[in-house]
């Protein structure tokens, strides 16, 4: 380790500590109402016996499943779409009003909806991921696919190439750029999407289980689970980051 | 091998791109194109290559048959290296190749050849942002003679090129056209370049661009760009086709 990678760690566990210490010593002596705030000893505590617990982990597997299938269902389903548009722009204006009323909406407002027709079961949950994830992928896909160099096009064309050719040589490989940030903002849409959610109805999932200990004022609980989602969250962004280096080592 | 006959040329069918061009290149020849930017140069290059379409009734015949996209006559080489950044110098070379439906690992074999043939030996598995512009041309260059096309269409191939390195490239087009006698066709705005290259240098006027000289190339080959500094005839040449540009300019001003 560097020293100076070294002693920024030094600096966050010291602010951290600080912190939670402030937090803990406010609890204790009554500065800090512990039934709204909660304290750091007492998510600890909570955290020790959630992660044995076989709950903690079905509800996780729930919430990962809802997210992964709506992110692979949406952002296949909006790179399709893209490339149709891209290939025919009429069809892309005439859409065009329809694709940005349903952009606009406050997503999250279809979950009621949602949980009429899909059930408090997994399904609401993958279709409202799905509906966040698409619109982001869609608009990146349009733009990588757009973006991709002239000079690449012109000269492929000379060649004669056919049009799968195109697509799978210079369009495709060209739009991976644009079109991969747009896959990572996509998943943390779906994640958002999922556990949104799930707080507001659902079985299962660890929305479901945050809501539940915040309406029985399990306040330790609930910063618990938040430390969880976002733990997952991280470990989202750091499997994008992976993938991202495997396929765009080239830049 | 090109053969243009009182080509006219418009886009919104008022003016003129192109006006009552008469064009002939023989096969084995190298003709370079000059003019002011603007002139339909590039676009006499792309309706050779098939990317600009043909308008009904006008002749324009390459190879003996009407332009076409993917000819197996012609390759096409453009300003830019136009190389694909997630692909190795040597499937960039080979690219043309396996579009024209060439075996990957025979269109490899190729490349690699051409890739040493053009002084890039060993750089087979760079990535083009590991390598310098006027190697990313040279890149170019091998994926464009890689194909066996007896005619090529090069756009201000070396446009792009600071000026040493241009005279290196320009050099290695030399040995590359006097070893494999093709054709080409090279589009230039830089007179010195077209004369050094060419056996016949034609000069085209500023919008609507016509054919106002062709003038003959009369060094004898195989030429190397640097005795050709203190060649005499090599400026005679220069000053004769700059003249007749500077004539284009004024009637056109006139």
């Amino acid at each position: 380790m560097k020293a100076s990678t070294l002693l920024n760690f030094v600096r966050h566990a010291l602010f951290v500590s600080l912190l939670i210490g402030l937090w803990e010593w406010g609890a204790r002596t009554g500065f800090i109402d512990q039934s709204f705030v909660g304290s750091p000893l007492g998510i600890a505590t909570f955290t020790v016996n959630n992660v044995s617990d076989l709950r903690l982990w079905g509800d996780l597997g729930w919430t990962m499943f809802s997210v992964l299938v709506s992110f692979s269902i949406g952002a296949s389903a909006a790179i399709a779409t893209g490339l149709a548009f891209v290939t025919w722009p009429k069809l892309e204006s005439f859409c065009e009003p329809y694709v940005n009323a349903l952009n606009v909406l406050p997503r999250i407002a279809l979950v009621p909806l949602f949980i009429l027709w899909f059930g408090l079961g997994v399904g609401s949950k993958i279709a409202m991921g799905v509906s966040l994830t698409f619109f982001i992928v869609l608009s990146s896909t349009i733009a990588g696919m757009r973006g991709v160099s002239q000079d690449h096009v012109t000269l492929t064309r000379t060649l004669g190439a056919s049009s799968r050719q195109m697509f799978f040589w210079v369009t495709l490989p060209g739009a991976v750029p644009v079109l991969f940030s747009g896959l990572r903002l996509g998943i943390v849409y779906a994640f958002l999407g999922v556990v949104g959610a799930e707080v507001i109805a659902s079985e299962r999932g660890l929305g479901q289980q945050l809501s539940y200990l915040a309406s029985t004022f399990a306040i330790d609980g609930v910063w618990s689970l938040l430390i969880d989602l976002a733990l997952v969250g991280v470990l989202i962004m750091k499997s994008m980051n992976w993938l991202e280096r495997r396929l765009l080592h080239w830049q | 091998m090109i053969d243009i006959q009182k080509l006219h040329l418009s886009f919104d069918g008022l003016s003129d791109v192109l006006s009552a061009i008469d064009f002939k290149l023989d096969a084995g020849e190298f003709v370079a194109v000059a003019g002011p930017s603007g002139c339909g140069k590039t676009t006499l290059l792309n309706l050779c290559a098939g990317l600009v379409e043909l308008p009904m009734g006008q002749h324009l015949q390459v190879a003996g048959a009407l332009p076409q996209l993917g000819s197996d006559s012609v390759a096409y080489m453009l300003a830019r290296d136009s190389l694909f950044p997630w692909q190795s110098a040597l499937d960039n070379a080979a690219f043309g190749l396996k579009v024209r439906g060439m075996a990957v690992g025979e269109a490899r074999d190729r490349a690699a050849e051409m890739l040493k043939r053009v002084g890039l030996g060993g750089f087979e598995h760079a990535l083009p942002k590991a390598l310098s512009h006027g190697m990313r041309q040279r890149v170019a260059l091998a994926r464009t003679f890689a194909m066996p096309a007896p005619l090529l269409l090069m756009d201000e191939p070396f446009g792009a090129l600071d000026a040493q390195t241009k005279l290196q490239l320009q050099d290695l087009l030399l040995q590359l056209c006097q070893e494999s006698q093709r054709s080409v066709l090279f589009v230039t705005h830089d007179l010195s370049e077209a004369v050094a290259l060419a056996d016949r240098v034609v000069i085209m006027s500023s919008r609507p661009g016509r054919i106002i000289a062709d003038v003959v190339v009369p060094m004898a080959r195989p030429r190397s760009i640097r005795e050709l500094q203190t060649n005499s005839e090599f400026h005679h040449t220069y000053t004769q086709v700059w003249r007749h540009l500077e004539e284009g300019w004024t009637h056109h001003e006139g």
